[in-house]
């Protein structure tokens, strides 16, 4: 649930939907209005955040913040 | 004058500088300025001794030490450099291929799940060499096919294990007015166009634009390589001031590497200024501002340059905040590529600077027109094209401007059609449209640039409607998963990010056209 919250927190930087107001279905592109750099610069500081390293061509694919945040967890739990 | 000669001038003048640093996992990896040369030559040579001298040779790859001592080794012999996009879909870049009339090709080992489509279509080419130092080995079904087509197949091996016994350079050296390098730039008739330009061309851009650096001075290049604006500003700019150019291996960790590498300067479209302003933005505010600009800059960084989209000056006085002097330039690919640029000396926000010294500027109708050393000779087997943008010596740039009293130049609108995205892409609406229309569904369709992304705004194919008997949600949904998977094939610039659904066929000119002009506004998106 943290994770959740300083998850969403960071996707808060670059739109202007609070984190509370976020849902899964949300997708970032078009519904956050994220640039294509925006969504970069964010999996950049998802890693650093998480310690986590990503697969660039598997974290492009992804779409929603469901979608996102269960691809974090997995690899949290790696 | 020859980008090899500023070349060779670097390679004695700044031989023990580190001329590229790069990571590999979490290990810095650095090249000096006299062995980047050795390879330069290494390549050239070994091109000539493999009968490849005064042909076309592609790249498809991003950044990397071995895409730029391969072109280098290229452009630097008789050769002509097509560097292509490795984002685009394979048919695209096959047909590059064939189109730019290449005989060979440098592949990044990243990009070897092209091998296969290339192996097929491309039958003109006769080598390719994969980018790496260490031996490929490739599948038994690529080393058949490769065989069945008569392309030979290796990687740079071939060329540096060839270094030891280096009997001196055979290659002749390229006329000035010779083409070095073929780059493709978004066509408005929906087809890209192959950039001619010559070894003058680049070498005169290199040396007009006024910026000096101590050798040393630290660069990070976050812009992609085949693009004119980095290949020659970021590149044989920074070499021809014996800069340390460092590799950003993904978009992924711009700012991560920022802080790795410690930049001074960086050249940056706008997307990349809003993006990390949003983050500078966004952090919590008792953070002291020096605290703040060491974490996102890397604590060294005090000028970015930037082009290919129009800032909003806004930026300019925000980072100046952070000790970052911001100066926007304006340049195209035609034009080898840049035009103007403000300067550390000579700036005024807002404007795109003065024109280079290698520039003369007019006007017709309100659009720039440019003459001088870098302007382009043509593009490649489009002579129709290029005499609809050459004129008397003046390439007409699409884009309208004037300039103030004081020398600088403004741009205030376009006459062509191509949206330009803050990334720096030129898109191409229709060629977008064309492949969208490919869907049963799509009847009409339009594509516009709105909140820095492409819009899609389509009327459906009405007998397929009522066919399948869809509603409106319906609709939208067989819609937006056909756009989805178009999205999926390609680069991000050229992705899809809004649909509008449009209730009425668009509004079409007497000859039938769509009148595009008109598209935003009868049926806006709600």
């Amino acid at each position: 649930m943290k994770q959740e919250m300083q998850f969403k927190t960071i996707v808060a930087q670059y739109c202007e939907v609070k984190p509370e107001e976020m849902t899964n279905e949300m997708r970032f592109r078009e519904d956050l209005g994220f640039s294509s750099l925006d969504f970069m610069s964010f999996l950049g500081e998802l890693e650093d955040t998480f310690d986590v390293e990503l697969e660039e061509e598997d974290a492009l694919q992804v779409v929603t913040i469901g979608e996102a945040l269960e691809l974090l967890d997995r690899l949290v739990e790696e | 004058m020859l980008i090899r000669d500023i070349l060779e001038e670097s390679g004695k003048k700044f031989s023990d500088i580190t001329a590229v640093k790069w990571l590999k996992k979490k290990e810095i990896l650095e090249r000096s300025y006299r062995e980047l040369m050795e390879n330069v030559q290494t390549i050239r040579a070994g091109l000539v001794k493999k009968g490849f001298d005064g042909k076309h040779i592609a790249l498809i790859g991003n950044s990397s030490v071995e895409w730029i001592e391969s072109y280098l080794g290229i452009i630097t012999g008789k050769n002509v450099a097509v560097p292509l996009d490795a984002g685009l879909p394979a048919e695209d870049l096959t047909e590059l291929i064939n189109r730019s009339d290449a005989e060979a090709l440098f592949l990044s080992p990243k990009e070897s799940k092209l091998l296969d489509e290339i192996l097929e279509k491309c039958s003109g080419l006769k080598s390719i060499w994969m980018l790496q130092e260490e031996a490929f080995s490739a599948s038994d079904e690529l080393s058949e096919k490769a065989l069945r087509n008569d392309i030979k197949l290796s990687d740079l091996t071939e060329f540096l294990s060839e270094k030891a016994d280096n009997s001196g350079d055979a290659s002749g050296r390229p006329e000035k007015d010779d083409v070095a390098t073929i780059i493709f730039t978004s066509g408005t008739t929906g087809k890209s166009k192959g950039v001619m330009l010559t070894q003058n061309n680049l070498a005169e851009n290199v040396i007009s634009v006024d910026y000096e650096a101590e050798p040393g001075s630290v660069l990070l290049s976050v812009l992609p390589i085949h693009h004119a604006f980095c290949l020659v500003m970021d590149w044989l700019k920074g070499f021809s001031l014996g800069a340390t150019i460092c590799i950003n291996d993904s978009l992924l960790h711009m700012v991560r590497n920022m802080s790795v590498f410690k930049p001074g300067v960086m050249l940056m479209v706008p997307l990349m200024i809003e993006t990390i302003y949003k983050r500078i933005s966004g952090a919590d505010p008792s953070v002291p501002k020096e605290v703040l600009a060491e974490k996102v800059f890397g604590g060294n960084l005090h000028t970015i340059f930037t082009g290919g989209a129009h800032l909003d000056p806004y930026y300019i006085d925000q980072f100046a905040e952070y000790g970052v002097e911001v100066l926007e330039g304006y340049g195209m690919s035609e034009c080898s590529p840049v035009i103007s640029s403000n300067t550390v000396k000579v700036h005024k926000p807002g404007s795109i600077g003065k024109p280079l010294s290698n520039v003369e500027i007019s006007f017709d109708n309100g659009e720039i027109l440019v003459k001088g050393s870098s302007v382009m000779s043509g593009y490649y087997k489009m002579p129709e094209e290029t005499a609809e943008t050459l004129k008397d010596g003046w390439l007409h740039t699409g884009d309208k401007g004037y300039m103030d009293e004081d020398g600088f130049l403004f741009i205030n609108g376009r006459v062509k059609n191509l949206i330009i995205l803050s990334n720096g892409e030129n898109i191409s609406p229709e060629e977008i449209e064309n492949k969208l229309a490919l869907g049963e569904l799509v009847g009409e369709v339009i594509v516009t640039g709105e909140n820095n992304g492409l819009t899609a705004r389509i009327y459906p194919e009405q007998e397929v409607v009522q066919a399948k008997g869809f509603n409106e949600e319906q609709i939208r949904e067989e819609l937006q998963s056909f756009i989805d998977g178009y999205n999926k094939k390609q680069p991000t610039y050229r992705q899809i990010t809004g649909l509008v659904v449009r209730k009425n066929p668009f509004i079409k000119s007497s000859t039938r056209k769509i009148k595009r002009q008109e598209v935003l506004i009868d049926e806006p998106a709600e």
